[in-house]
């Protein structure tokens, strides 16, 4: 199968519902997997939802992990592509710059080395300096300057380099 | 009053201050692990924020990131539940450094009643009764005689290095002592590498009664009766009752009166718990203070129809108590099982995911629990799944409603120890209310459970 053909299939499969597909040719095999995993069903019982809850943080479903080991605060590979997230080691807030007066540490398309500072996320009254475990260019600052952060909260979108 | 409480707990307890807390018009903020992030206390509270991995130590247990989240959420008070950090005076006292109301008795109530000599120390002091015995080590054969004759027999003789039931030796007779005190100072000697004993009061029955203290910051202190804790297993309580079958109204206003005197003296504030141990001649003696809410206050709150959380949260706001003691009464009958995820023969835990849930309703029922259909019991934490509390008009009727409870009671996919509770409300010495903290050992020696 060449490049042309399966963007083909992906270009096919775009905007429709599915999230999973087999395909087989021969000596050829591919499967395709599509979006988010399925968010856990909660079905809750009735005695003790007789009114539905609100989520208080709008936070994605991917930064709530069950298991431990999908749990580390540090790089995660994202679902859909081959970008990476850097998240919150800890709950506090997050600076994109040293000071209100200070250029962010790093820009939307800059290209970060490994060990170098991304943020702040104050804790305590302690400026703890987030740094970059491997190297990548920033895609997206996901997370508004000043903003309270969780534990394990995506605050950058990289792509490797 | 407060605006916001964060609520530095999981599961069951911090719903219940959630319920409460809104009850007052009080918004919460839900701290969780990564691990409780489908926990209902995150979904039912106001805010919610993710403090740290699963274990307990980086997340329930993390100080900095407690506070933290306080700060970025805007709480101004802290409710530490019970267990973690609940009866932390350190952690008491940052909160209250932070410009947060803490929720709870103050830092220097938790560390005298954290230590357990101090506590007795000060209790003594303050005139609560103590089991009799000796008040160090024993220092020869002759100090031991004219001690046993004055604590009564049966004595215990206790190697002062032993601990967890080791170096134990119970002495019935007079004639026996002296002998017997010998071999277990020589075993003790050769056990631990110290021959040191301490000579005490026996109890053969000993039933596990505490008093629930209810003060406010401004001197005023009333007790809102007592439970009776007897049933345990390990030292683990499985079933409070209140009130308790041990107690006539004489023995519940002198156990209560004294137990408010001395909370006077040492000018106790907010909610907390005196357990005693209570003796077949309903003579009772001091054994620690708990200086939080406890796990079975619903007990409690069913028998007197006081809302316990909102106490404790309105108190703490240094609002007045109001409330006289002669106010306080006792009506009908409360029972509280705790509902474990484990074995209900070997006790081993049980995590897992819950794969049908019904919780038991009707008259005099009240469920207090995270759990639901799909509800994953995670193994970080403790195995408690629920606590089943039952009211009824007397003791006997609240039997029958709790045998008649825990038939509704569906919990499936995990292994739980409804089964156990099934054949407790069917013994004999429990449904006649002469039980003692022995009494599950011997409910499991002698009743060996049907096979399936």
């Amino acid at each position: 199968m060449d490049v042309e053909k399966l963007r083909a299939i992906l270009a096919a499969l775009e905007g429709t519902e599915v999230t999973r597909l087999d395909w087989t040719n021969g000596q050829e095999r591919l499967t395709l997997r599509m979006g988010h995993p399925p968010a856990p069903v909660t079905a809750l019982h009735a005695a003790t939802a007789a009114q539905s809850a609100p989520l208080a943080l709008p936070t994605p479903p991917q930064v709530t992990p069950v298991s431990p080991a999908a749990a580390a605060p540090a790089a995660v590979p994202a679902a859909r592509d081959n970008t990476f997230t850097v998240n919150s080691p800890f709950v506090g807030t997050f600076y994109r710059a040293a000071s209100p007066d200070n250029p962010a540490f790093a820009e939307v398309g800059q290209v970060v080395k490994k060990g170098q500072v991304l943020c702040i996320v104050e804790a305590m009254k302690l400026m703890n300096e987030i740094e970059a475990e491997q190297p990548g260019r920033l895609v997206e600052a996901l997370i508004q300057n000043g903003s309270p952060v969780e534990y394990g909260e995506p605050l950058f979108r990289f792509e490797p380099v | 009053m407060f605006h916001k409480i964060l609520i530095a707990n999981r599961a069951e307890i911090a719903l219940r201050i959630i319920r409460a807390a809104r009850e007052l018009g009080i918004e919460t903020v839900a701290v969780h692990s990564t691990a409780d992030a489908n926990s209902l206390h995150v979904k039912f509270a106001d805010e919610s924020l993710c403090i740290g991995p699963p274990p307990s130590k980086e997340s329930y247990l993390n100080i900095p990131a407690i506070l933290s989240a306080a700060e970025v959420s805007g709480a101004d008070a802290i409710h530490p539940g019970y267990g973690f950090l609940s009866e932390n005076a350190e952690f008491a006292e940052m909160v209250q450094h932070s410009g947060l109301g803490w929720i709870g008795p103050r830092p220097e109530m938790i560390r005298m009643m954290g230590n357990k000599v101090r506590a007795k120390e000060a209790m003594k002091e303050a005139g609560l009764p103590q089991l009799p015995g000796s008040e160090g080590v024993v220092r020869d054969e002759r100090e031991l005689g004219r001690l046993a004759e004055k604590v009564g027999f049966p004595v215990i003789l206790k190697a002062a290095a032993g601990g967890g039931g080791r170096g134990m030796k119970i002495v019935r007779e007079r004639e026996q002592l002296v002998q017997m005190y010998r071999t277990a100072s020589a075993e003790a000697l050769a056990a631990f590498g110290n021959g040191d004993m301490y000579v005490e009061r026996y109890v053969e029955h000993p039933r596990h009664i505490e008093i629930q203290i209810v003060a406010d910051e401004h001197g005023d202190i009333v007790h809102f009766g007592e439970r009776e804790c007897s049933v345990q297993r390990r030292h683990q309580k499985m079933l409070e009752e209140s009130p308790s079958p041990a107690l006539n109204e004489k023995l519940r206003e002198r156990m209560g009166r004294v137990a408010v005197e001395a909370m006077k003296k040492i000018r106790y504030n907010n909610v907390g718990t005196i357990e005693f141990l209570l003796d077949e001649r309903g003579d009772f003696f001091f054994m620690e203070m708990n200086t939080r809410i406890q796990v079975e206050h619903p007990v409690t709150e069913s028998v007197t129809g006081i809302d316990l959380l909102k106490e404790q949260i309105r108190l703490a706001a240094g609002e007045e108590l109001g409330r006289t003691q002669k106010s306080i009464a006792l009506r009908g009958h409360a029972i509280e099982l705790r509902i474990n995820a484990e074995d209900p023969v070997t006790f081993a835990p049980s995590p897992g995911l819950i794969t049908a849930y019904h919780a038991p309703g009707g008259l005099g029922v009240r469920v207090d629990s995270v759990a639901y259909e799909q509800y994953r019991v995670l193994p970080f934490y403790d195995s408690m799944v629920a606590k089943m509390i039952v009211t009824a008009d007397s003791r006997p009727a609240a039997i029958m409603r709790a045998r008649r409870a825990l038939r509704e009671y569906v919990v499936e996919g995990i292994k739980t120890n409804i089964p156990f509770h099934k054949r407790l409300l069917q013994f004999e010495p429990f449904v006649q209310g002469r039980y003692d903290t022995r009494t599950v050992e011997r409910l499991l020696a002698e009743a060996p459970p049907p096979a399936g």
